[in-house]
């Protein structure tokens, strides 16, 4: 094993980080702190820095695959890798060592290689459960981690979903929103309880949605560029079985704590 | 585009770069160029599925007014009203047929 390399941890893959100095090494491990792992890596992302960085047109971001090879592109940085031999190629330009988009990116890849998504949302765990909170920008899902109070906060702005052989469960992830690192302390996981796409009211009420309703809600919120056909299909597959398995609504709710009170309810 | 000049006889075949499927009785499309998924409900779902490139309008019209409880005139009208819109949102091609040409 490469000496230093940090291991992190995300939705039960595990990462070593390789090719860093150590300046590099020690802002890894500090950025990601709490999902740093010493269990056995599964996955190798090796580092290297462009030789050259060109300034121009950014592209837009991209996954890809295509026979087992996969590449990913979020500007400045591309990765290329091989699902079989789980080794990750990262080239990296200007900025972080290890570019928090491009990683959050292979999370999500692997994930939905996986059968689970990698999801726009928020997630709070009550009474044992994970309810996970997901729409556009603006739609309150940093607003209801900060209702929280002493639940358990799985993440503000990226929640893992992965499915298991009795349920699916929701897993905390580094990859925080405004409601900052505070949002992403503790490498947590809960069976999911519950879906909820959210929009902003002066009243409570809800909705339960169809399983093509959930995909349709979903799909624009999955952390993935999805116009690669394959991954697409993936996606579309990965996002079905878990609304043909999962109570989803939609919720209209005010910024207040009796959103606790009034999930209680939901059938 | 303007369909008032949609021949009955034309098909409007999926386009093959389409990632597609049913859940229940509905359909997901998603259009990768844009990235949007585009949720059909039962009677969208059924027509998506009969552009096969194989059945004409006509021929779509015919099976989906044995399947639902409409008159005619109506599933028609729908029915070609949709497929308009796959066609100008480019999730359906357009096969033009020359006169005489069987399938």
């Amino acid at each position: 094993m490469a000496e230093g390399a940090p291991c992190i941890e995300v939705a039960g893959f595990v990462f070593r980080v390789t090719g860093l100095a150590a300046p590099d090494r020690a802002w890894v491990a500090e950025r990601f702190a709490p999902f740093v792992s010493r269990r056995v890596p599964t996955v190798t992302v090796a580092v290297a820095a462009t030789e050259r960085y060109r300034r121009g047109r950014v592209a837009r971001p991209l996954a890809t695959w295509r026979n087992g090879h996969f590449s990913l592109a979020s500007h400045p940085s591309r990765a290329t890798g091989d699902l079989a031999g789980r080794r990750v190629r990262f080239r990296v330009g200007p900025g972080p060592a290890l570019n928090p988009d491009l990683f959050r990116m292979l999370c999500g890849l692997l994930l939905a290689r996986a059968g689970g998504v990698l999801l726009h949302a928020s997630a709070v765990v009550v009474r044992g459960r994970a309810w996970v909170f997901s729409g556009p920008s603006g739609s309150g899902k940093t607003t209801i981690a900060q209702l929280a109070g002493i639940r358990p906060v799985l993440n503000d702005e990226t929640i893992a979903l992965r499915p298991g052989p009795r349920a699916y469960s929701a897993h905390a992830t580094p990859f925080y929103g405004s409601g900052g690192p505070g949002m992403a302390r503790a490498n947590r996981r809960a069976p999911l309880g519950g879906l909820c796409f959210l929009r902003k009211a002066e009243r409570f009420s809800h909705r339960r949605l169809s399983p093509a309703e959930t995909v349709a809600r979903a799909f624009p919120e999955v952390m993935l560029p999805k116009r690669d056909p394959r991954v697409a299909a993936e996606l579309l597959g990965a996002l079905a079985a878990l609304a043909e398995r999962t109570p989803a609504y939609e919720l209209a709710f005010a910024p207040r704590a009796e959103l606790w009170e009034y999930l209680d309810g939901l059938d | 585009m303007d369909w008032t000049e949609m021949d009955w006889a034309e098909a409007f075949p999926r386009r093959r770069s389409m990632p597609w499927r049913t859940l229940d009785t509905e359909a997901l499309v998603v259009d990768v160029k844009s990235g949007l998924l585009y949720p059909l409900n039962s009677v969208g779902a059924r027509i998506w599925e009969l552009c096969d490139g194989a059945r004409s309008v006509d021929d779509i019209v015919g099976v989906v007014a044995g399947e639902f409880a409409a008159p005619e005139a109506t599933i028609r009208a729908d029915t070609v009203e949709f497929i308009e819109r796959l066609a100008d949102a480019k999730l359906v091609s357009v096969e033009r047929r020359r006169k005489g040409e069987s399938r």
